[in-house]
């Protein structure tokens, strides 16, 4: 079933609009709403980590990039303005490659530089830049979530293992359940992002990403969650390996969603350097924009000077 | 590297935060014996007198303000005695709303700043406008943020629950407002408080700031400055602001639960000042909402340099 997604609440009072708008179809027909700011070379493209938020979570970094770059970001399937697949099956990793691949070619963006978080963002984009590395100048992985590369935190261990089971009560890490979030899927948005945005002060970074998240589909939510990662840590690494584009990784050590083990293990991979942000948590973006401006800023320059 | 950017770590012992702007030039004044710190910031025309606020806080309330205006004007910011590096006397006297404004007259004369354009918060609305009333020559433009001058009556929450003197009747809200209440859990007070002061959301680092410096000066200080002569009732302060001869801008939040909005919306009357109302702001907007009475400070400063232009040329 696909259902596509409500207009957004969040769109009042953009400090940027976009300039251009529109649908890109994924490789089983889900369409992808994606949209346009600004002009100028290299253009950048802002990866989703769908389904928990859409492309709102790049608010801090559109309207600076957008000024000297042609910037493209996309709602991923199961938020935001694009269609809410609810099999697991959509959510598997090669339909994330395709919808990229699909709003790449629906705004003419031949080459660009990607920016992305977590797992939705990184491993989407390294997988990318490894199946077409003629269309990625280079790769900013904030809080790398790659599967695999190294064990996750604890937490996440023992709430997976328990995802489908009806528990009788839910504190904590307990909330990542699916039955939970049919219950109470505010609760756990919340939960889970003052988890994982423990800095001081990350009020509105917060109540921002409880928005975007349940204004998304839970079913979508589910789905996604019970996509079996197809590969082992041998088969992820080689991909790794495969990168040759320029990448820049920035790393909270505070990070509780993705161990930093597995950011250092990236760079390790790839000879890719490696920013530790000491204090930081997992939503760098959102939460320090100012750096992770200036930080993406610097690299995509560094693409420039570049004789190759 | 830290999250803010920086990658070398501050000595431990250091008690102020990083600054976004360091002062060109510090220095102290006296006046009987009270010794008052001010800090020069930059070095455009024309000057800018930052003025202090009730001593609960010092100069750094102006630090969203400072790295702003001092890339085109000459800053001057003091601690008011009681907080701050600014000394803290012993009477009550020593608080009175004319020491303060004597304080700033013998800042701008330790700077040689014939006049300047001054800014105020709150009670820096009340020595401020001594200021501007008893020496207009030394006053190119007022800007009141947040004034708390007794033109209109406070909000009824807000009206004395207690003698302040008194044992309070309650230790919730503002029955904190109290010299009692201040010397059992001064750090409950200043945390009450200023959560009145920034009602908006998402105001947990200015509240966190503000209650710092609150506790860098003590409760005995502040029951002092409480104890101390105001500028005296609602038609003397009317009296004051018909002598008002600069330009005035008055910035008010429109959710001010200190200082109602009606008393910016008087004050803008009777001074014949302009009002920029901050929608939902609360009593700080300098501090919760820098960008936007920035660009009203930016946008008063650069009316009042065209009224001069205008004024030579005719």
């Amino acid at each position: 079933m696909i259902g596509a997604g409500p207009a957004r609440s969040s769109d009042n009072g953009r400090a940027r609009l976009p300039d251009a708008d529109g649908m890109a179809t994924g490789p089983d027909g889900v369409r992808i709403a994606y949209e346009v700011f600004g002009t100028g070379d290299p253009p950048i493209v802002f990866l989703p980590s769908a389904p928990i938020v859409h492309s709102r979570q790049w608010k801090g970094q559109v309207p600076y990039f957008s000024r000297r770059h042609r910037v493209v970001t996309y709602d991923g399937r199961g938020n935001g303005r694009s269609d809410r697949p609810t099999e697991p099956e959509a959510f598997a990793d090669d339909r994330f490659v395709g919808d990229l691949a699909a709003v790449m070619d629906d705004t003419r963006t031949d080459r660009a530089v990607l920016v992305g978080l977590c797992s939705d963002g990184v491993w989407r984009a390294i997988r990318y830049a490894v199946e077409q590395p003629d269309r990625v100048l280079g790769i900013v992985a904030f809080a790398v979530g790659v599967p695999r590369l190294t064990p996750p935190h604890p937490h996440y261990v023992t709430a997976t293992a328990a995802f489908e089971d009806d528990a009788p009560t839910h504190e904590g890490w307990a909330r990542y359940n699916a039955p939970f979030w049919r219950h109470d899927y505010p609760d756990f948005a919340r939960f889970f992002f003052e988890e994982i945005t423990s800095e001081p002060h990350s009020t509105k970074a917060i109540d921002d990403a409880v928005e975007w998240s349940v204004g998304g589909s839970v079913d979508s939510m589910i789905a996604d969650a019970r996509v079996d990662f197809p590969l082992d840590r041998e088969g992820v690494e080689a991909i790794c390996s495969a990168v040759r584009c320029p990448m820049l990784i920035v790393h909270g050590t505070e990070d509780s969603c993705q161990p930093i083990a597995r950011a250092r293990r990236l760079s390790e991979l790839t000879g890719a350097p490696l920013v530790e942000v000491e204090g930081a948590d997992h939503m760098i973006p959102g939460r320090h924009p100012v750096l992770a401006n200036l930080l993406i800023r610097d690299f995509v320059r560094s693409l420039a000077r570049d004789p190759s | 590297m830290r999250a803010d950017g920086s990658v070398r770590s501050e000595p431990a012992d250091r008690p102020e935060q990083t600054r976004a702007r360091y002062p060109d030039e510090t220095g102290v004044i006296e006046r009987d014996g009270v010794r008052v710190a001010w800090e020069r910031y930059g070095d455009g025309s024309p000057t800018i007198l930052l003025m202090p606020t009730w001593s609960i806080i010092h100069s750094r309330l102006w630090k969203q303000q400072i790295p702003d205006l001092a890339r085109r004007h000459r800053v001057i910011a003091f601690d008011g005695r009681g907080n701050g590096r600014s000394a803290r006397p012993p009477t009550a006297e020593a608080y009175a709303e004319a020491e303060f404004a004597a304080d700033a007259l013998a800042v701008m004369d330790a700077t040689s700043t014939e006049r300047a354009v001054v800014i105020t918060l709150s009670m820096g609305a009340q020595r401020g406008l001594l200021l501007a009333s008893d020496h207009a020559d030394r006053v190119a433009g007022m800007v009141f943020i947040g004034p708390s001058l007794a033109l209109q009556p406070r909000a009824p929450d807000r009206e004395a629950v207690n003698e302040f003197l008194e044992p309070p009747v309650s230790d919730e809200g503002w029955a904190k407002y109290n010299a009692h209440s201040w010397r059992r859990d001064y750090r409950g007070f200043l945390e009450f408080f200023f959560s009145q002061c920034f009602s908006e959301a998402h105001s947990t680092k200015p509240i966190e700031d503000a209650v710092g410096w609150g506790l860098e000066t003590d409760p005995e200080t502040l029951i002092l400055t409480e104890l101390a002569p105001g500028i005296g009732d609602r038609d003397a302060i009317l009296a004051r602001c018909a002598r008002v001869t600069c330009p005035v801008l008055v910035i008010h939040g429109g959710d001010d639960r200190i200082t109602p909005h009606a008393r910016g919306e008087a004050l803008a009357r009777a001074t014949r000042g302009r009002l920029v109302t901050i929608e939902g702001g609360g009593h700080i907007p300098n501090a919760r909402d820098p960008v936007k009475v920035n660009l009203a400070i930016r946008d008063f400063v650069g009316r009042l340099e065209r009224l001069e232009r205008l004024g030579r040329s005719s």
